[in-house]
């Protein structure tokens, strides 16, 4: 009877793979960490306020009770909120009365700064994130008033689970030294660029 | 006995935790999901009463691969600018000439002598032949030329930026600058919000300018006196809507205006004095779009040709009555 070449058998070719696949993730961890390490990039989740759809989930998939997003206003970019009624209830009058407002928390407070201009400004406490606001700024105005994800609020989950339901794919994640995407700031940075 | 009571309790567990996950998928998926109890809910301003709306879009043609940014209608054509061209169509829509312009046009005028071009920070006139005359820029940081007017040797030029109209001769000579102030309560000035600051010269030589914060057209006399004015705010159809409107506007031989509104889109006609007479064009025949106003030219027919920007198409609304 032929004697089997003991040598090298498919058993050792197995063995061989497995150390050689986890040879290669821990390589590739390594490699993944210390690159990261290297640059110093850290990434968070942000929305992208020109995809931004206002459809409300952010105010109901958030996991934490409050949810992370806020609403922000572009200052330089808008305040005539005044002319516009853009964050006025649609069909109200013109005045800044608590029963016209859009907002269902009253979190918009205002600062004058000449006659018809305003700042904005947003009570994070009391704002829930739902973007009514936003939605009538920029469907009748200059979409000033925008969602941001607050860095100090957000647990950056690894899967952000108001971005699993986002209809129009408006979150993503962004360096984490350049963790807003405010409107009036970054759209004069592309201007530039 | 024991073990196998065992492996089907575990399995109807996974079967239940299948499910619930199943469930959940398929209910969480974006186009599956309830009413969003923060909706904004504006479609009722959308309805516009039919017997208010008296015309109809009759045809509509496009401008090829032309991004066109102003139109204007003189001596029954119409002139496109846009990319780096004016062309020339007739009222049925057959291209009929074209010219080379300089590139980044924002807006365009036409008369018997000259084509006037308006870019973001400068101005340019051509002959009807397309030969380049002048060319000048329009001094100031934030300047944002949006439209034009024509009257005799004067060139009303619209300046979003610094919230002004200013006054060329052909020569590209200021004449002459104003901004809507005076002493008056009704003379607070220009407030300009967003690119969006319209001016026309009627039939009768008056020179409207849209004062868009205040969702009024006032009446300037050519050294930039008030005259008169008028205003209306309020989503209900009667009223302009939102921020900057109207955003555009065009005057018919009898006076009354022409008026194209931005957010939600829509197209109406009033008289001379501020009265709605009709809706030309309701805010469902711009669904989808991006919710910039067209650009509007009326001929003396009382045809309404409109800019479609969206579509990049010419859209032609006639009177039902014809």
């Amino acid at each position: 009877m032929e004697k089997k070449d003991k040598g090298y058998n498919r058993r050792d070719f197995i063995n061989n793979g497995i150390r050689l696949a986890l040879g290669a993730t821990v390589a590739g961890t390594a490699a993944f960490t210390l690159s990261r390490s290297a640059t110093g990039k850290d990434y968070v989740w942000q929305i992208d306020p020109f995809k931004c759809t206002q459809c409300g989930r952010c105010a109901t998939e958030c996991v934490r009770s409050e949810s992370a997003v806020k609403c922000v206003h572009a200052f330089d970019l808008c305040g005539y909120c005044d002319v516009c009624s853009g964050y006025l209830k649609p069909g109200a009058k013109l005045e800044t009365g608590a029963e016209n407002q859009l907002c269902p928390t009253a979190a918009i407070q205002r600062k004058y700064i000449e006659e018809p201009y305003f700042e904005y400004i947003i009570d994070e406490e009391l704002c829930i994130g739902c973007g009514k606001c936003v939605k009538g700024c920029s469907a009748f105005g200059n979409g000033s008033l925008h969602l941001q994800i607050r860095h100090d609020l957000c647990l950056n989950c690894n899967q952000c689970s108001i971005a699993a339901s986002c209809p129009s794919d408006a979150i993503s994640r962004v360096p984490a030294d350049e963790p807003y995407l405010i409107k009036g700031d970054f759209t004069k940075g592309e201007e530039k660029g | 006995m024991k073990k196998r009571g065992l492996v089907i309790v575990v399995l109807v567990i996974l079967g239940v935790i299948l499910g619930v996950i199943v469930v959940d998928f398929l209910n969480n998926r974006p186009d599956r999901r309830g009413r969003n109890p923060y909706a904004l809910e504006v479609d009722q301003y959308r309805k516009v009463d039919p017997s208010l709306v008296r015309y109809r879009e009759t045809r509509n043609f496009d401008l090829g691969l032309l991004i066109a940014a102003d139109m204007t209608l003189y001596n029954n054509h119409l002139y496109v600018a846009g990319n780096s061209l004016l062309v020339k169509i007739s009222l049925d829509g057959t291209p009929m000439d074209m010219i080379e312009i300089l590139p980044g046009a924002t807006s365009v005028e036409v008369d018997d002598q000259q084509v006037i071009i308006g870019f973001r920070n400068r101005m340019a006139s051509y002959d009807h032949r397309g030969t380049l005359l002048h060319q000048w820029a329009v001094p100031g940081d934030s300047t944002w030329i949006t439209n034009l007017a024509l009257k005799a040797d004067k060139i009303f030029v619209a300046d979003a930026g610094n919230r002004r109209i200013i006054i060329y001769n052909r020569d590209g000579e200021q004449t002459g600058e104003f901004e809507g102030k005076s002493e008056s309560e009704s003379g607070h000035g220009f407030i300009v919000p967003s690119p969006n600051f319209d001016l026309a010269v009627n039939s009768f030589g008056e020179l409207w300018v849209v004062n868009p914060g205040k969702h009024a057209l006032e009446n300037y006399t050519e050294d930039g006196r008030l005259r008169g004015f008028w205003d209306k705010a309020g989503f209900d159809i009667e009223g302009f809507l939102g921020c900057c409107n109207p955003a555009r506007i065009a005057v018919m031989k009898d006076g009354s205006f022409i008026t194209s509104e931005k957010g939600m889109v829509r197209i109406k006609i009033y008289d001379p004095s501020g009265k709605l007479i009709s809706v030309v064009a309701p805010p469902e025949l711009f669904e989808g779009g991006s919710g910039k106003a067209p650009e509007v030219c009326v001929d003396d027919q009382g045809v309404v040709y409109a800019l479609d920007f969206d579509r990049d198409r010419v859209r032609v609304f006639e009177p039902i009555d014809n």
